[in-house]
């Protein structure tokens, strides 16, 4: 009630703690989807180095386990905090038709109570700030660490030798990734 | 004035040179009578030795005697079948007569079938130098020296286009980027009404 | 002396030819294995070879040929054995573009006819050869007209350009 009331631009207290509460601790269930995008798009480069840079699948199979699992990791790291930066800007911009939408489907229902549809309403919000702070998270985290990936291993580390430039290519782009995901406000 | 005479020096060194020019030839007439003489060279055409891929060898004889040299033979052994296979052209061939002052070249093309350094050798020529000679001259070609031959798998690494390849490598990626971006652009399709439309 | 002389013409003009006729491969029957080269990349000039085996009706072997391609002329190869001839043609990639090449194959006497048509600067055209043999140059390939690398890292590029674009606009 107080949210539409105020200036739309920021947030109460009890939306931003809410907010912050399902944003800190990424429930498990958007963790293993962090996790499992996380690891698609690090075994993608295997690909790459395999059938490009002509490395060994067998023989480096440790280097390329071990370099999905550093970049795995990594990338997580920056879907959860891109998701965290975009969840509020979502959560501001969705406001309005949020609200709009719930107030009408509750029009007719009576015997809610103005709490009530208040709590359902900011429910509502934060879950489609988080659907869509997630979605475009990773979708952007991917896109970012590709460019970073094809660049450092084709461009930037040309003429190394294929172990090391998966090494560096995949660490470099992951470890960029997770910076950039952090110092971006 | 001036000029008149230094013209007239220039042809005066002209001249000189080209007596000096005769008198060589007529030397290396002397001394080689009227027998041909080859000079044989074997080149390498290629700018990237690589195993299994083709490699040019090409061979120059050129006779430089006064007279043809007859029934000339080439032939080279610096190619070992468990290191070569020879895909066109032959290591060991003959020409009926080079006429004086005439080239001929012969080409073989071979596969490298290992990689790794590779000492080229010289062939052999031999030829008779005249009409009547009974015992044939021989002599070798230059040789390439030692060369390295690519990995294969190296080569193809540096220029291989590999096209198929970044197309898998796209059909790949195209899922982790098209779908969350559709799941996101739903949603934001259905809340991100313009501005005009609200109240 | 006028007799002798007379006698010494008369053989030219009778015995000579019978000769030469002899040397003549009738209705030669051409087996050719071509080779050109297809890369750039590794090879500094384009090759030409062909190969070929000939067999005359009236057996006639170990003949002499001379090959001409491209208005040049050759001796042609052969091996040891004698049962197979070789021509080798090079030049740099940009003379000898893709198509089809025609190569002339002449014996002793086409060939001196051969030089001498080339001497008084006339078409050798006419000249009738022992065989024509036709042989088709794909072409040398030079490597892709961009590297898939660069077409990849610029459509990556582009994909992440659109995401930040649209990550700018949320913000």
């Amino acid at each position: 009630m107080a949210s539409k009331s105020k200036t739309p631009k920021s947030l109460t207290k009890e939306e931003e703690l809410l907010l912050q509460d399902f944003s800190r601790n990424v429930s498990t269930k958007s963790s293993a989807l962090f996790y499992g995008n996380a690891l698609i798009v690090s075994a993608v480069p295997i690909w790459l180095f395999w059938r490009i840079h002509q490395m060994d699948l067998y023989q480096s199979g440790i280097l390329f386990a071990v370099g999905t699992i550093i970049s795995t990791y990594l990338v997580a790291l920056a879907y959860k905090n891109v998701k965290f930066v975009l969840k509020h800007k979502i959560a501001l911009k969705r406001e309005d038709a949020v609200s709009r939408e719930m107030t009408k489907k509750f029009a007719d229902d009576k015997r809610m109570t103005k709490k009530e549809k208040d709590e359902r309403i900011l429910w509502k919000k934060n879950e489609v700030a988080d659907y869509e702070a997630t979605t475009f998270s990773i979708f952007y985290n991917n896109a970012f660490y590709l460019v970073l990936l094809v660049i450092a291993s084709f461009y930037v580390l040309r003429s190394i030798n294929p172990t090391f430039n998966y090494l560096c290519s995949v660490g470099l782009a992951a470890g960029l990734l997770a910076l950039f995901s952090t110092s971006t406000k | 004035m001036s000029m008149d005479q230094t013209f007239g020096i220039i042809d005066k060194i002209r001249m000189k040179i080209w007596l000096a020019a005769l008198a060589a030839l007529c030397m290396v007439l002397s001394c080689n009578g009227d027998n041909a003489r080859l000079l044989a060279s074997k080149n390498i055409l290629n700018q990237y030795l690589v195993e299994g891929r083709d490699l040019t060898v090409q061979y120059s004889i050129y006779n430089t005697g006064g007279s043809a040299a007859l029934d000339v033979n080439l032939k080279d052994e610096g190619f070992p079948e468990t290191d070569f296979e020879v895909v066109r052209g032959n290591l060991n061939v003959r020409w009926e007569r080079i006429a004086p002052g005439t080239n001929v070249t012969h080409s073989v093309i071979l596969r490298p079938l290992q990689y790794g350094y590779f000492n080229f050798t010289s062939g052999e020529v031999s030829y008779k130098d005249s009409e009547d000679a009974t015992e044939s001259v021989s002599g070798y070609t230059s040789a390439p020296g030692e060369g390295g031959i690519v990995n294969s798998k190296e080569y193809d690494r540096r220029f291989s286009p590999h096209v198929l390849d970044w197309c898998v490598f796209a059909v790949m990626t195209l899922p982790s980027l098209v779908i969350p971006f559709l799941l996101f652009y739903r949603s934001k399709s259905r809340y991100d009404q313009p501005k005009t439309k609200k109240n | 002396m006028a007799t002798t002389s007379s006698v010494v013409v008369l053989c030219c003009l009778f015995v000579l030819p019978l000769c030469v006729l002899g040397d003549t491969c009738l209705a030669p029957e051409v087996k050719t294995q071509t080779y050109t080269t297809t890369e750039a990349v590794t090879s500094t000039d384009t090759v030409f070879i062909i190969e070929f085996t000939l067999k005359c009706k009236n057996s006639v072997s170990n003949m002499n040929l001379y090959a001409d391609i491209q208005g040049k002329t050759l001796p042609v190869t052969r091996t040891v054995t004698g049962d197979k001839y070789q021509v080798s043609f090079s030049d740099e990639h940009a003379n000898l573009p893709s198509g089809s090449y025609n190569i002339r194959l002449f014996d002793e006497e086409g060939f001196a006819a051969l030089r001498k048509t080339q001497r008084s600067g006339e078409d050798t055209g006419a000249l009738k050869p022992v065989h024509t043999i036709n042989m088709n140059h794909p072409g040398v390939w030079k490597g892709p007209f961009l590297q898939s690398e660069f077409v990849a890292a610029t459509v990556a590029v582009f994909v992440w350009y659109l995401a930040y674009n649209a990550r700018s606009q949320l913000q």
